[in-house]
């Protein structure tokens, strides 16, 4: 099976799921993802859009989180079937 | 010495909660030195033992970017602590023993509260408690929290342990592989050569830092005479571990945390069900692509309503009972200094606090309130995306709506945002929103300038122009001042919870008692100097004194009817009072700095009395509707409309005596807008943002800013032909 190369989080549509590749993002922002659990492998599902259609929620870690475009647009995965 | 015990835990864990179970009401509410972070400590005693435990902020990690990571981790780090009591989220697990690999680095016993263990069996999730304590190397007791479940055994655990009956601490820390292992020790060794840095906290907590590329660590490295040996070893194990592992320290350094929770969690837990949970169901409506807004404005009005309608009503009860008391205290008194200062001062100045305290606690309940159930993470949510646009951040939106109540309270609301910057920039432009105390200014100055039509329309423009001038300031000082890169938005969604009414209280009260011994002194204090400086010197005058009670008892000899003879007395008070203020420091001020204001107020040089003008702002400095009564006083007439008529004596006075046109009326409107913050509002900024600093800030910014708009007003006016 050839996988797809990895895209931006912030491509992702709701109701898709995804596998953490990278965090891109630099400096604090990096750690305070990773803190929050995007680690490599890890696998989030992304729920809804805001109704102004920023941030986003998903799920990671099992749990709900809201991200704005600025950070999920740093964050590297592979989108899951 | 009572042992120490610093709670620990993520961010809506349960933690405030258990600590008042623990506590009672034997706590104590302050703030950590130097940073605006509360600070709660309260003690208990347990079969002869004390305790004191220390609330700590909510936190996800240590890595000390926040003020309140900062606090957490350096107040973990102290010798003060005895003993960490972590609380875990039992219904998410995995992401709360993040925090747990950090606090386990410490070298301090760690004992652990499993939270919330209804909301984990409802979810299908069973722990083995007995598992976890083997796996932790650290007692585990289960609790919940907001029913007060297990409170007794943890007591009894924690005051085992404090006489040191409990050996069931093992030190367990994560096992980050081989080769970060050795990096570690290579980089623990070179640390040990600093005696400083060794003692203040365990080396290899230090070592992981740096790993972590974490900048508070690097600084502390600067710091030590072995910096250069620490950071050629630091070099060396980056150099040696990215190539060899794929990843920066950082990345290493969670991954590993992340993979002992992990493994941690499916050795003792079973897995959530699948489907839906009350909360996804909610957040089905709540957070609704269509009905997410509609459903947030009406609850912003309920807020609203419940704080700034509903608080109005305690509120006129404690105006009219101090008027009340004044009114009594000035017909005993004798006319005089001291009886001015009581009945001028003193209970005006209390009552300007305490008329605050319904609204502070009402509408701190209601954000107590949204916090707790977890709806606010949702509003942030909705609102984000506008507010990121002005530059902050979505919590910065229900502020900014209830400062067009007061903003007193909603500069303290603004607590509920994380970061400091968006904080900062939250409290320095929530003052521009217009309040209803600067409401009752514009009906007045806009009623006896305007056609009622166009009056309200002004009224409502005056409300907009804050708003846009929030917005524009908000960018400014994050383009300006605020320009460090900004705080991230990651926020947790946390599942919605039912708030104990206790918490709610106990919050509400807290707030309401915060606000009357931080803030009632400023308030008080500064209530006091105005009254100095509108009253004096004329209350001295002796001669004046005298000729004004000469007036009152011919009035009293005349015999008139009841309600003849009042309003003349009340017409003598009025004249006398004008006399005094119109000749106060307020008004030789007001002389001196009429040439600035002359410009909007006076722009054609036809008021000669224009400085009457700065006697009324410098008193509505107090509280902005003070700027109505004592207009009334500056120009001898009443503010109530006698019957059948719908300008009030002051209002007449106003149009045919002030030489305002509407033009300068309404140039006047936006000075009083903007030109300063009310004292309430600097003392509730000065203990929110940490510094008389950033009050002085508000004041200078509000008076160039509101003396450029009202000027750009009237040049602009004139252009269009207006006068």
């Amino acid at each position: 099976m050839t996988q797809n190369p990895p895209i931006s989080l912030s491509l992702l549509q709701p109701g898709d799921q995804g596998e953490v590749v990278e965090v891109q993002a630099q400096g604090p922002v990096r750690q305070r993802l990773l803190e929050m659990g995007f680690i490599r492998g890890a696998v989030l599902r992304v729920v809804k859009l805001a109704p102004l259609g920023d941030p986003m929620e998903l799920v990671i870690k099992g749990y709900h989180l809201s991200l704005r475009r600025d950070e999920s647009a740093c964050i590297l995965v592979q989108r899951l079937a | 010495m009572p042992l120490t015990i610093a709670l620990a835990g993520n961010p809506n864990c349960g933690k405030t909660t258990l600590f008042n179970a623990l506590t009672g009401s034997r706590h104590h509410v302050g703030n950590w030195p130097g940073v605006t972070v509360e600070r709660r400590s309260g003690t208990f005693e347990h079969e002869g033992s004390a305790l004191e435990v220390v609330d700590l902020p909510g936190t996800y990690s240590l890595a000390a970017r926040s003020d309140d990571e900062r606090v957490a981790a350096q107040f973990l780090a102290s010798p003060e602590v005895d003993l960490v009591l972590n609380v875990l989220d039992a219904s998410n697990l995995e992401r709360n023993l993040y925090l747990s690999t950090q606090l386990l680095e410490l070298g301090k016993p760690v004992a652990f509260v499993l939270n919330m263990m209804d909301d984990a069996l409802g979810r299908g999730i069973n722990i083995d408690v007995p598992a976890l304590e083997i796996l932790l190397g650290g007692p585990v007791i289960p609790t919940v929290g907001n029913r007060e479940q297990g409170i007794d055994d943890l007591k009894a655990l924690l005051a085992a342990m404090a006489r040191g009956e409990s050996s069931r601490c093992r030190r367990i820390t994560v096992d980050y592989g081989h080769d970060i292992e050795g990096e570690l020790r290579a980089l623990e060794t070179e640390i040990g050569r600093d005696e400083v840095l060794k003692v203040a906290m365990p080396p290899r907590w230090l070592a992981l830092q740096l790993l972590e590329n974490n900048a508070e660590a690097k600084q502390r490295i600067q710091e030590s005479h072995a910096r250069e040996a620490i950071g050629l070893q630091l070099a060396k194990s980056f150099a040696f571990l990215e190539p060899h592992l794929g990843a920066d320290g950082a990345t290493l350094v969670a991954e590993r945390r992340y993979g002992f929770a992990h493994g941690l969690v499916k050795e003792v837990a079973s897995a959530a069900d699948e489907g839906a949970t009350p909360t996804s169901r909610l957040d089905a409506v709540l957070t609704h692509r269509l009905l997410g807004i509609p459903i947030f404005a009406v609850v912003l009005v309920l807020v609203y309503s419940l704080s700034f309608v509903l608080g109005k009503i305690p509120q006129d009860w404690i105006g009219d009972a101090f008027k009340g008391l004044a009114a009594f205290a000035a017909a005993r008194l004798p006319v005089g200094e001291l009886t001015s200062l009581l009945v001028d001062g003193v209970i005006p100045g209390v009552s300007a606090v305490i008329v605050f305290v319904p609204v502070i606690m009402i509408l701190m309940g209601c954000i107590a309130f949204l916090e707790d159930t977890g709806y606010m993470a949702r509003a942030a949510f909705i609102m984000d995306r506008l507010m990121h646009v002005m530059g902050l951040h979505g919590k910065s939106f229900i502020p900014l709506i209830m400062g067009s109540g007061c903003n007193v309270p909603a500069i303290q609301a603004a607590r509920t945002i994380e970061s400091r910057q968006d904080r900062l920039i939250t409290i320095l432009v929530t003052p521009l929103v217009s309040c209803s105390a600067r409401l009752q200014v514009y009906i007045v100055i806009a009623g006896t300038f305007f056609t009622p039509l166009m009056a309200a329309l002004t009224i409502l423009a005056m409300h907009f122009l804050g708003l846009a001038l929030a917005v524009l300031m908000g960018r400014l000082l994050r383009s300006s001042l605020f320009s460090g890169p900004s705080a991230p938005f990651v926020m947790e969604l946390p599942p919605y919870r039912l708030p104990m009414l206790k918490a709610t209280l106990i919050h509400m009260w807290e707030k309401g008692s915060i606000f009357l011994t931080r803030a009632g002194t400023t308030i008080f204090a500064g209530a006091t100097l105005v009254w100095f400086l509108s009253r004096y010197p004329g209350i001295a005058n002796r001669e004046w004194t005298l000729e004004y009670q000469q007036q009152r008892q011919a009035v009293a000899t005349l015999n008139l009817p009841p309600a003849e003879s009042e309003e003349r007395l009340r017409a003598l008070q009025l004249a006398h009072e004008s006399r005094i203020v119109n000749t106060s420091l307020a008004a030789r001020l007001g002389q001196k700095v009429e040439p600035v204001l002359r410009p909007i107020l006076d722009p054609e040089h036809k008021r000669p009395e224009a400085w009457k003008d700065v006697i009324a702002l410098t008193a509505g400095f107090v509280a902005k509707e003070i700027v109505v009564s004592t207009m009334a006083v500056i120009h001898q007439a009443s503010e109530e409309p006698k019957a059948g008529e719908r300008l009030s004596p002051l209002q007449v006075a106003l149009r045919d005596g002030s030489g305002l046109t509407p033009l300068t009326a309404l140039a006047f409107m936006i000075f009083t807008l903007i030109y300063t913050p009310c004292l309430g509002t600097l003392a509730m900024i000065r203990r929110e943002a940490g510094s008389w600093g950033w009050a002085a800030f508000t004041v200078a910014y509000g008076l160039v800013l509101g003396w450029g708009l009202a000027w750009a007003t009237v040049a602009i006016g004139h252009a269009l032909g207006f006068a």
